[in-house]
């Protein structure tokens, strides 16, 4: 990622009142986990799999935080078994954001499935989503979803792709 | 030891404030039968308690947060106790309750009826408060020095398989339990969680 989508995501996640991010350590958003890592406004919750990332993010939003999660774009799956016994049978909200690797443009052949699996993976689980491509559109996407997924109470997700994730 | 005499000795030990989160299963029935509170946050799918148990812990550093946990619910996530491990809590209690077996699920044996040894693995995840207790004075002494003492503490109780006959029925889905987990947090540490339209925007 570059400097301007980090800033962007950064701003975005501020402006929508995210206070705390649980992230499982991803190449696509290193720059960026390091970001939100060293700044005190988040409190960070680092985890070995997504699946306990959703379970860490719910019971913080059950507390009175704030939480996003990043999630890597082949742990949506890893993530899918949470958002379904947790997000889905509960109602919780959850902020998902995830870079689109595999989308068309994408040149690394090992992502290819991605694009068959990320999208119809969110809608069977019910979590609607925008697909962000500009750097500029990336903060209010972010202040978008946030408001869906807490007026909702089901996960919504910015999925990264394009000049945002380059 | 009975899992529900533990339970018993935990409930009498307990600040009725203290948060407590359950997997889902007969833990569950049998807790809310002798704390019914909307401090409890129960039926956690399988392999998640201690995940949701993490980011209570986190959110909430200075309340009492107690896991009860099962041996097949943990076995499934494991990772789980290096990531609460990492964090370096002082206000957990994470008790599993180690039947050897998915109960539960039929009654079928866990991997912890054959090598696996909770306690040691929770001391190489970096939980060094880890102990077993196999009789229900061993249980009630760990669990009083974990609600007593700041820390992050591990109690692998092991427990014979089978619940106590006459639970209460439990009667409240994740969605209610939701709701009055969230309002009784609400209402205790004065923030605001349940929006029907969120305002911020």
């Amino acid at each position: 990622m570059e400097a301007a989508a980090i800033d962007a995501v950064v701003d975005g996640l501020k402006q929508a009142g995210v206070d705390f991010i649980s992230l499982m350590p991803d190449s696509d958003f290193s720059l960026l986990q390091e970001r939100v890592a060293n700044d005190p406004h988040f409190t960070y919750v680092p985890v070995s799999n997504e699946a306990i990332g959703v379970g860490v993010c719910a019971g913080a939003w059950l507390s009175g935080k704030r939480p996003a999660l990043l999630v890597p774009t082949s742990g949506l799956l890893v993530a899918a078994w949470p958002l379904t016994s947790l997000c889905m049978a509960w109602g919780l909200p959850m902020l998902l954001l995830i870079p689109y690797r595999g989308d068309i443009g994408d040149a690394f052949w090992l992502m290819g499935p991605y694009k068959d699996t990320t999208e119809p993976l969110l809608k069977v689980l019910n979590a609607p989503y925008s697909v962000i491509s500009r750097n500029e559109e990336i903060s209010q996407a972010i202040v978008d979803a946030q408001g869906s997924t807490i007026s909702w109470q089901r996960p919504v997700a910015v999925l990264l792709t394009g000049e945002t994730i380059k | 030891m009975k899992r529900f005499d533990c339970l018993k000795a935990l409930a009498e030990l307990l600040d009725p404030k203290a948060i407590v989160i359950t997997n889902v299963g007969p833990i569950c029935r049998e807790w809310n039968a002798l704390r019914p509170s909307d401090a409890n946050l129960l039926q956690v799918n399988l392999g998640l308690c201690a995940a949701v148990g993490l980011g209570v812990a986190v959110s909430l550093p200075h309340r009492q947060v107690v896991m009860l946990d099962g041996d097949g619910n943990l076995l499934l996530n494991l990772a789980s106790l290096a990531d609460l491990a990492n964090q370096n809590l002082q206000n957990v209690l994470h008790i599993v309750l180690d039947n050897e077996s998915y109960e539960g699920g039929g009654g079928l044996k866990s991997a912890t009826a054959g090598k696996a040894d909770l306690a040691t693995i929770a001391r190489g995840a970096g939980i060094e408060k880890a102990s077993i207790a196999t009789n229900v004075d061993e249980f009630r002494s760990a669990a009083r020095a974990g609600l007593t003492n700041a820390g992050h503490y591990f109690i692998v109780a092991k427990v014979e398989k089978g619940s106590v006959s006459k639970l209460p029925t439990l009667t409240i889905d994740g969605k209610e339990g939701k709701y009055r987990f969230a309002r009784y947090i609400e209402t205790t540490e004065n923030v605001q969680i349940l929006r029907p339209r969120y305002t911020h925007i």
